[in-house]
């Protein structure tokens, strides 16, 4: 029997993680493809297509999966794809080194009866490692044509196409389908004889699928097959051969329906997989020895960690300089294209401040995720989960939340979207609650500022401190919340170790442009927003300087320094002009509104409008300081000025220096991160963020000062 | 005896796998099934997760998962095992009583206590049937 194949291929592209399926997908689509999100969760879904012969293969890449239980939203995605969507093909890619747990989803999949290809990826690993697989026998005992593939080289992809239009092609009469031994398929097929009585129900479900599920007890197969005209019978028989199986095998009928299927696969495997010399772990076992020791896998993390730092740093300095130029030019062009007044105010100081402050940041946070990306592909992040592990869930985290933790060094978007590999929503929540804790790359000027003002002795000791609160704070948070709101128990740590493989560029190129992409978006949008909003704050109500305000401010300021040169004058004029400005702007009267807030703290209003401008990015704190301390608009944490104006406050001292890198660190994040958490979590997780950050960072900053002065610091 | 209990080296067969629904259906998922052959490779510093090699591959678990995973021992007890680096770290006074499983207080919702006990809390089957 031959079909007329269709112009447009539909295909599901399936696997374990760590198949190698991201490297395959893009080797099959080229640079065609786009991200996008399955429809009502956040689980990333990638589309791609590939034109050949006039006809295009459209792959869809399902979420990574062991299984199609409902044990994660990954594995319930994949299921309600193939379910809701019926792809004309699967393709499900296999780890050669591996094949057995590997061939179990393979399995699962040919139950829906939907023709499956087979890719049987990491071939070169397999052969290395002495496993000689006979795809063509392994293909046709299970009823799934199998094609070797390379991914990283590309090997095997235009065979992968031919073995899925040859499959369309030549459909079987009687879709082959896994077996379960002769206890499990007289209730399997009583069970699919019942579901099929129904022939519009048949037409809409799997039912052999069905059957399945059911004796696994699985809740949605349930609830389709209840909706069957004798769902009512159905359900009886169900409950009734699964009684059967639990006293005939005396454990749980879904073990059993697992058992078997790794038995079916283990008579398959061995008709056809030859293990020419014992598996070679030689070379992940000698690199596990020292990054693995139970004694060392920690520091070693630590120095990984360190090391990240230090090079991001290192290489990212230069970028940044040059994006502050050009973000500097492009500010003097617009400045002389437009006219004076509200418009360029607002393309200048507003957009051009805001969002190139916010820009010049992308270097380091690129730098970080290619490094961060780099590791997870070589295999080192499940060796960081194992280090880590047990420390992170004393605290009631899980050690798969130490590289959204680790993200969050750089910048809190990225990280919020990186919790997503965290499988349980409690555990996602814990994590992405710690995030904030992490002191992203815009605070750190804030931090560098205070420290060179009022420790110049110690100020890397201190931005260290600071970093350090925040590691122990997100712990003790963490501690807190899973003893009140996220109770309830972290998931278990079961996590696959693969073995280290050399990365492909393009993969970890691919991950790092995803990655920045999202930031660069949420910058895009979210810190424009923002940045207009504390643009107008701070320049709304616009206020009428007095006739000659001017000419008697540098009267004033010559009268004070005799002997200044008049353009000095003229400068004081100009920034004490900027200051009254500020200070009779919407932003100015609510940090004088909120000032008694701030009081007990040791600060007057104009921390107040530092804190409150620092929601739109955390190092814009900076530049308001700069603006209220009336040193210059052009501020930075280098530039002696502010140090010296901040120290001649009286109000200020190293006790409320310290309290506002304090308030730095804890207060509630940018407005880009909240809407990330919103976007991750909903509204009412944002409110709790909100909240318990604002709370937190004022009661800590509170103590801090009232302990600070009871015990005698300045 | 329990996969928890295996020393470092250990070859072992599972017997079966009695921790209840969704994690042992898990570990099952992950080829944990009666008749399997796996080798304990190495352990986390306190009581950290262990690293086991069945069907092939390397898995990560945490030790209380293991707990519930009924192994036969198979062979003699590698040399490396009963000492060494990776098996000299057991600082038993950092470990909670009953941090292996047994004998842990049942719900234990009550109090300030740190997530270790959580887990000992998913362990036995019946401790847990009745939760969600
Ligand atoms: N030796 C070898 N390595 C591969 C192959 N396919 C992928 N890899 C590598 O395996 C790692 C994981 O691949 P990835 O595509 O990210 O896996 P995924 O988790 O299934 O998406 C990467 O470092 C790849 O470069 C292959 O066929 N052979």
């Amino acid at each position: 029997m031959s079909a007329p194949l269709p112009r447009v291929i539909r295909i599901a592209l399936a696997g374990n993680p760590n198949s190698g399926k991201t490297t395959l997908f893009n080797a099959l689509t080229g640079a065609h493809h786009k991200v996008g999100n399955y429809p009502g969760v956040t689980v990333e879904k990638r589309e791609g297509s590939r034109v050949r012969g006039g006809r295009s293969f459209r792959f869809v890449d399902l979420p990574g999966t062991y299984s199609l239980t409902a044990y994660s939203l990954d594995e319930v995605v994949a299921r309600d794809f193939i379910l809701d969507e019926k792809p004309d093909v699967i393709v499900d890619v296999l780890d050669s080194t591996n094949l057995d747990r590997n061939l179990y989803l393979c399995l699962q999949f040919q139950e829906f009866g939907i023709p499956v290809v087979g890719a049987l990826n990491m071939t070169d690993e397999a052969a290395a490692k002495g496993i000689e697989i006979d795809a063509e026998n392994l293909g046709r005992v299970l009823g799934i044509p199998m094609v070797k593939t390379v991914g990283p080289r590309g090997t095997g992809i235009e065979e992968l196409l031919d073995a899925v239009e040859a499959r369309l092609e030549a459909p079987d009469e009687e879709p082959r389908m896994p077996g379960y031994g002769a206890e499990l398929e007289a209730g399997i097929d009583r069970l699919r004889s019942l579901l099929a009585s129904d022939p519009a129900f048949a037409a809409r479900h799997p039912c052999r699928w069905l059957a399945v599920k059911l004796l696994e007890k699985d809740e949605h197969a349930a609830r389709i097959a209840a909706g069957h005209p004798r769902g009512a019978e159905i359900e009886e028989a169900a409950r009734e051969s699964v009684r059967w199986i639990e006293g005939h095998f005396g454990k749980d009928s879904e073990i059993v329906v697992s058992e078997q299927r790794y038995g079916y696969i283990r008579g398959a495997v061995r008709e056809t997989v030859r293990v020419i010399r014992k598996p070679n772990f030689s070379r992940t076992e000698a690199a596990d020895k020292v990054i693995m020791h139970p004694l060392l896998a920690l520091p070693v993390f630590a120095a990984v960690l360190w090391s990240v730092f230090q090079l991001t740093f290192l290489i990212g300095e230069y970028p940044m300089g040059w994006l502050e130029t050009f973000f500097g030019w492009l500010a003097r062009i617009v400045e002389s294209a437009l006219p004076g007044g509200l418009l360029k105010s607002l393309v200048v100081d507003g957009i051009l401040g805001g969002v190139g402050g916010v820009f010049s940041f992308v270097p380091l946070i690129v730098i970080l995720f290619f490094l961060l990306s780099l590791l997870e592909d070589v295999g080192y992040m499940s060796r960081a989960a194992f280090a880590t592990d047990k420390l992170l869930h004393t605290f009631g985290l899980h050690g798969q939340s130490i590289l959204p933790m680790m993200l969050g060094f750089g910048c809190s978007v990225p990280a919020i979207l990186a919790a997503r590999t965290l499988k349980s929503r409690r555990d996602r929540v814990a994590t992405i609650l710690t995030i904030p804790f992490m002191s992203c790359g815009a605070k750190l000027p804030v931090y560098v500022l205070l420290a060179g003002a009022f420790f110049p002795d110690d100020a890397a000791n201190m931005v260290m401190l600071i970093y350090a609160i925040g590691v122990a704070l997100s712990l003790a948070s963490s501690l807190f919340l899973h003893n009140t709101v996220l109770r309830g128990e972290p998931t278990p740590f079961v996590l696959e170790l693969p073995p280290y493989r050399a990365p492909t560029l393009r993969g970890v190129l691919w991950h790092v442009w995803e990655k920045s992409w999202q930031y660069a978006k949420k910058a895009g949008t979210v810190i424009l927003a923002a940045s207009v909003l504390i643009w107008a704050l701070t320049t709304f109500p616009v206020r009428e300087p007095a006739p000659g305000e001017a000419d008697r401010r540098a009267a004033e300021y010559a009268a004070d320094h005799p002997g200044a040169p008049p353009e000095e004058a003229a400068a004081w004029a100009e920034i004490s002009r900027a200051t009254s400005d500020l200070e009779y702007s919407a932003a100015g009267r609510i940090g004088k509104f909120i000032e008694p807030a701030f009081r007990p703290l040791g600060f007057d209003w104009k921390v107040g409008v530092a804190t409150l401008t620092g929601f739109a990015a955390k190092e814009v704190v900076v530049s308001t300081l700069g603006v209220l301390y009336r040193t210059g608009l052009e501020e930075t944490e280098e530039s002696g000025t502010l140090k010296g104006a901040l120290r001649a406050d009286p109000g200020f001292s190293p006790r409320t220096a310290f309290v506002l890198m304090l308030l730095t660190l804890i207060l509630p994040p940018c407005f880009a991160s909240l809407a990330m958490i919103r976007a991750e979590l909903g509204w009412g997780w944002l409110g709790f963020v909100v909240v318990y950050f604002l709370a937190l960072g004022w009661g800590i900053g509170f103590a801090v000062n009232q302990i600070g002065s009871l015990a005698g610091f300045g | 005896m329990r996969l928890s209990e295996a020393r470092i080296g250990q070859e072992f067969e599972i017997l079966a796998v009695r921790i209840a629904r969704e994690v042992g259906r898990r570990l099952a998922d992950m080829g944990f099934t009666e008749g399997a052959r796996g080798r304990v490779i190495r352990g986390g510093a306190f009581r950290g997760p262990l690293q086991v090699r069945i069907r092939d591959y390397d898995i990560l678990l945490r030790r209380c998962e293991a707990a519930g995973i009924e192994v036969l021992p198979l062979g003699d007890l590698p040399a490396e095992g009963t000492v060494g680096p990776d098996f000299g770290f057991r600082f038993r006074g950092f470990r909670r009583r009953g941090s292996d499983g047994r004998g842990r207080r049942e719900g234990g919702g009550r109090g300030f206590r740190g997530a270790l006990g959580a887990c000992g809390d998913r362990e036995g089957p019946a401790a847990r049937e009745g939760g969600s």
